[in-house]
């Protein structure tokens, strides 16, 4: 047992652990979890010289006080919210050597939902199917299933790391509040009345405060269904919108439910699904008609240009 | 088969199918089919990143960046062809799940033969008579949805979820019935509860139940 590395000092609104889920377990009803934004999640990996997949800690919202105990090697990846050592701002998707004794806070942002912090080495946590990823509704992954709080200790996974690497230009995702997301209609679309089926593309929605890792609540302008059909209990996938009867969508996020019992309008396209993490509370939230044929050819060009800095990565 | 029931297979964003049924309530031949055509799809696991039955519909995911959408459809649409000819036969285990009807264990039961018009020993030996097929898992790990139950039995959700039903508790939902896997919320009419543990993540396997299970529950006497 290898000495801890960090120490919680305050978890903030809430700190897990993630690394890249546990996929192909939905049949089972235990989604794919893992960071919320696999992007910047990846990001702050490389920064370190972690594998991209090396488990991190995911800050949602801000408020999360770590004080390290070992010299190490760190960098912040996602949302911005105004990071600090030992009171001295600390820039965003950059390499940062810490000392112990160092403490980190994060204040809250105003753009965005999660900061990722990834450590060199990585962070080690309880793995259940594959994963150590945090799923809270369970309780399994990270420590004891559970958000980090003050107290908690973290040791590193000391995994191999190729040493500190910079992000060239172009590579950091910018963030903006409002969330624009591509999707396709998938099979319960034409349940929605005509009216609604052209606002679904065209006026925005806001995430409300009842917006997590398993999903958004979004408000809006009335979802009307003319169809009203009693649904059995079916599949969803994370970035599928439903409209219950009240007619206010919800969109399951990365945690979300395997099953959803409402009709389904729409499926975020692959390749935007790293943006469901930046949904906060209030976040303006719109969609985008994604043409059949377009949606594998951006993923493969968002592929292939993150693959050349992190291999094996895939959104 | 009793009737010919044809499913749309249509893509589910860019990296999905489902196969699903447009049927009224449950159906043993889509749920059945949907099962069968899963057992198919599991085995070809080069394509498929999951394979989700559920009770009337299937849906699979795959790999855009290995499999094209128009590869994968016509999988599915091949698969269906081999087994909508004839459905296989398949030897499902049956799985004994004691249950503790009424009582603490079941606070809902009295609404159950409120509108039953049934004493209670009826509702759980109507409960209790049938095999059920597992339909599907979810929506939380080890919540187990299953086939029709007795017409009799049938109660909608309550209106107002409980904010937290026990982990074993076995209820109804309309037609469904089902056992929950965790602690959670519910809205479903709890009628009993079996301490066998369905789903526990530190056990080496996690799941007692998986879909395709048959099970048959086992009544027992008061808790000691």
């Amino acid at each position: 047992m290898s000495d801890p590395v960090l120490r919680i000092l305050k978890g903030g609104t809430q700190t897990t652990l993630q690394d890249a889920g546990r996929p192909g377990h939905r049949h089972l009803g235990i989604p794919k979890s893992g960071a919320a934004d696999r992007l910047s999640f990846a990001l702050s990996n490389y920064l370190v010289g972690n594998p991209w997949d090396a488990p991190a800690l995911e800050c949602t919202l801000g408020g999360l006080h770590i004080r390290f105990l070992k010299k190490s090697r760190i960098a912040i990846s996602g949302a911005d919210m105004k990071a600090q050592i030992n009171g001295m701002n600390v820039g965003m998707n950059r390499c940062v050597p810490v000392e112990p004794g160092d403490i980190l806070t994060f204040s809250f942002g105003r753009v965005g939902c999660r900061a990722y912090i990834a450590v060199e080495g990585g962070l080690k946590g309880e793995s259940f199917m594959g994963s150590v990823s945090t799923y809270i509704p369970a309780g399994f992954g990270g420590l004891e299933g559970r958000a980090y709080r003050a107290g908690d200790e973290i040791s590193s996974a000391e995994l191999e790391t190729t040493g500190p690497q910079s992000l060239p230009f172009g590579y950091a995702p910018r963030l903006s509040r409002h969330i624009v997301l591509r999707a396709r209609s998938v099979t319960e679309w034409d349940w929605l009345s005509p009216a609604a089926q052209r606002y679904m593309y065209t006026s925005p929605f806001h995430a409300t405060a009842d917006t997590d890792r398993m999903g958004a609540r979004l408000r809006g302008d009335k979802i009307d269904l003319v169809e009203k059909k009693d649904m059995v209990s079916s599949p969803i996938l994370p970035g599928t919108l439903q409209i219950p009867p009240n007619g206010q969508p919800i969109l399951a996020l990365i945690d979300g439910h395997c099953t959803g019992g409402y009709p389904r309008a729409l499926q975020v396209i692959t390749a935007d699904l790293w943006l469901l993490g930046q949904i906060a509370p209030s976040s303006p939230v719109s969609f985008r008609r994604c043409f059949p044929e377009d949606a594998p050819v951006i993923l493969r060009g968002r592929n292939a240009f993150y693959e050349g800095l992190m291999p094996g990565f895939r959104f | 088969m009793a009737s010919k029931l044809i499913p749309r297979i249509r893509p589910f964003g860019d990296n999905g199918i489902l196969i699903g049924y447009d049927v009224k309530g449950y159906s043993e031949t889509a749920c059945r089919t949907v099962h069968a055509l899963a057992d198919i799809l599991r085995g070809q696991d080069n394509i498929w990143t999951n394979v989700i039955p559920a009770y009337d519909s299937l849906m699979v995911t795959f790999n855009p960046m290995v499999t094209e959408a128009d590869t994968a459809l016509r999988n599915v649409e091949e698969a269906y062809e081999k087994i909508s000819k004839r459905l296989p036969r398949t030897k499902a285990n049956v799985v004994e799940v004691p249950v503790y009807y009424g009582g603490e264990n079941g606070p809902d039961m009295q609404n159950i033969c409120k509108s039953s018009k049934l004493s209670e020993d009826q509702v759980i030996k109507r409960h209790s008579k049938i095999t059920y097929r597992v339909c599907l898992m979810g929506f939380i790990p080890g919540f187990a949805f299953l086939s029709e139950t007795d017409k009799k039995l049938h109660h909608p959700r309550h209106e107002t979820p409980r904010g937290l039903v026990p982990p074993g508790s076995i209820g109804i939902a309309n037609w469904q019935t089902g056992i929950y896997g965790l602690e959670s919320p519910g809205g479903w009419q709890i009628i009993g509860r079996t301490p066998l543990s369905v789903f526990d993540p530190k056990r080496e396997k996690p799941f007692a139940l998986k879909a395709g299970d048959m099970i048959r529950f086992v009544p027992q006497g008061a808790p000691s």
